[in-house]
């Protein structure tokens, strides 16, 4: 949320996150380059470039891997919702790593040769038609040039340029460049490496990102609320909702709403922040504004504007009190409008109390 | 997220998961078999 324009609004989490990330590639890249010759004994050791050339590529895909399996955990716990605040710097340095590990491949097999490094690069292996045999260098290349793209796009200007739903859109595109990358590591390297640790890594960390979306998504699909009278839907018992927190309603069209209760009032928003379209129902409500989960966009309850001087807005929505549940309105206000909260009175916490025990 | 993003992750994981799954499985298993040093000869000096 900024009402001046900075091109890296810095500050000190920021700097911790990103200090972590970098001395945990030098550590990785270090520690691989020491102890990873143990792994290739015997009369072909491999040379200092060519384990440069792993170092960099290994790194590259577990930092993938990391950053793939952030979403989905932050979903399913809490706690790990502090790694996904600063996830964008996270990315740019999982595209930096990869275009190393290409750099020195470029530079180690096809800088000698008549041919330009790159055109040598995609035009060594004509195996094109063949499953085991396929050029695997072509599918890291495409998964490199997607990691470029969303590093390139991941500002908030393009993200306001853009806008929030295209720039999601475009920033899913890391899913299937994760699959290209895993298929770069099973058709190039574990062809002619035979340790079965390449294999059972891959497979392993394929397995636990895919594994964490799906787990999240199915998650993420219940909480749709019944049909109570006028198409109203039935949220629960108000102190079914975490006070500061909120429960996640999923009605038939349109968007997720997310129902606050802040102590004695319930209200509702719409669950998708202005900034990035992340899960303000995941988030809670901070010096009484509903916070973002994800980068901290503050909203009011009563009308779904942030604080002045900041300008974003998410559809508010009309919620009641009835029979001791709470019921909301899924047909969004325009932006904008200020609505009564429902007040929980002394009978709907008794009732409430009562549904929950 | 938005409910159309949303419907596409639900739908793209079970697909991407399946579609790597299998190729992967089709890579270990067509992997070259490891190539068999022939026994060295005794030859006598």
């Amino acid at each position: 949320m900024s009402v001046g324009f900075r091109a890296v609004q810095w500050n000190r989490h920021k700097l911790v996150y990103d200090a972590v990330v970098l001395l945990g590639v030098v550590l990785f890249i270090a520690t691989f380059m020491t102890w990873a010759p143990l792994l290739w004994p015997g009369a072909n050791p491999v040379t200092w470039d060519i384990l440069r050339i792993r170092a960099f590529g290994t790194c590259a895909f577990l930092m993938l891997t990391v950053i793939l399996a952030i979403g989905p955990l932050a979903r399913l716990d809490r706690r790990f919702l502090p790694l996904l605040y600063n996830r964008r710097h996270f990315g740019v340095m999982t595209f930096c790593v990869p275009a190393l590990h290409a750099w020195y491949v470029l530079g180690w097999y096809h800088s000698d040769g008549k041919l330009p490094p790159l055109v040598s690069l995609l035009a060594s292996n004509p195996h094109y038609l063949s499953f085991i045999d396929f050029p695997f260098e072509i599918l890291g290349v495409v998964a490199l040039l997607v990691l470029f793209l969303l590093a390139a796009t991941s500002h908030d200007y393009w993200l306001a340029f853009l806008g929030p739903p295209i720039w999601k859109a475009l920033h899913m595109a890391i899913y299937p460049a994760y699959g290209l990358l895993v298929l770069h590591v099973a058709l190039g390297a574990m062809q002619t490496e035979r340790s079965p640790i390449i294999p059972v890594l891959l497979g392993g960390a394929f397995a636990t990102v895919a594994g964490l979306h799906i787990l999240a998504d199915r998650r993420a699909r219940r909480g749709t609320g019944a049909v109570a009278a006028q198409d109203w839907l039935v949220v629960g018992p108000p102190l079914g909702i975490p006070d500061g927190g909120a429960v996640i309603v999923a009605p038939p069209r349109g968007e997720r709403i997310a129902v606050f209760r802040d102590g004695t009032r319930v209200g509702a928003l719409s669950n998708v922040c202005a900034h990035q379209n992340g899960p303000l129902g995941e988030g809670r409500l901070i010096d009484g504004c509903v916070t973002c989960p994800w980068h901290g966009f503050q909203y009011r309850l009563e009308d779904g504007c942030s604080p002045a001087p900041f300008t974003e807005r998410v559809a508010p929505y009309r919620v009641r009190i009835r029979g001791g549940l709470v019921e909301v309105d899924p047909r969004p206000l325009p932006l904008g409008t200020r609505v009564t909260l429902a007040e929980i009175d002394a009978a709907s916490e008794g009732e409430g109390n009562g549904a929950r025990a | 997220m938005k409910e159309a993003h949303r419907r596409v992750h639900r739908a793209l994981w079970p697909a991407l998961a399946l579609a790597v799954g299998i190729a992967f499985a089709l890579s270990l298993t067509l992997r070259a078999p490891v190539p068999v040093e022939p026994p060295v000869a005794k030859v006598p000096r």
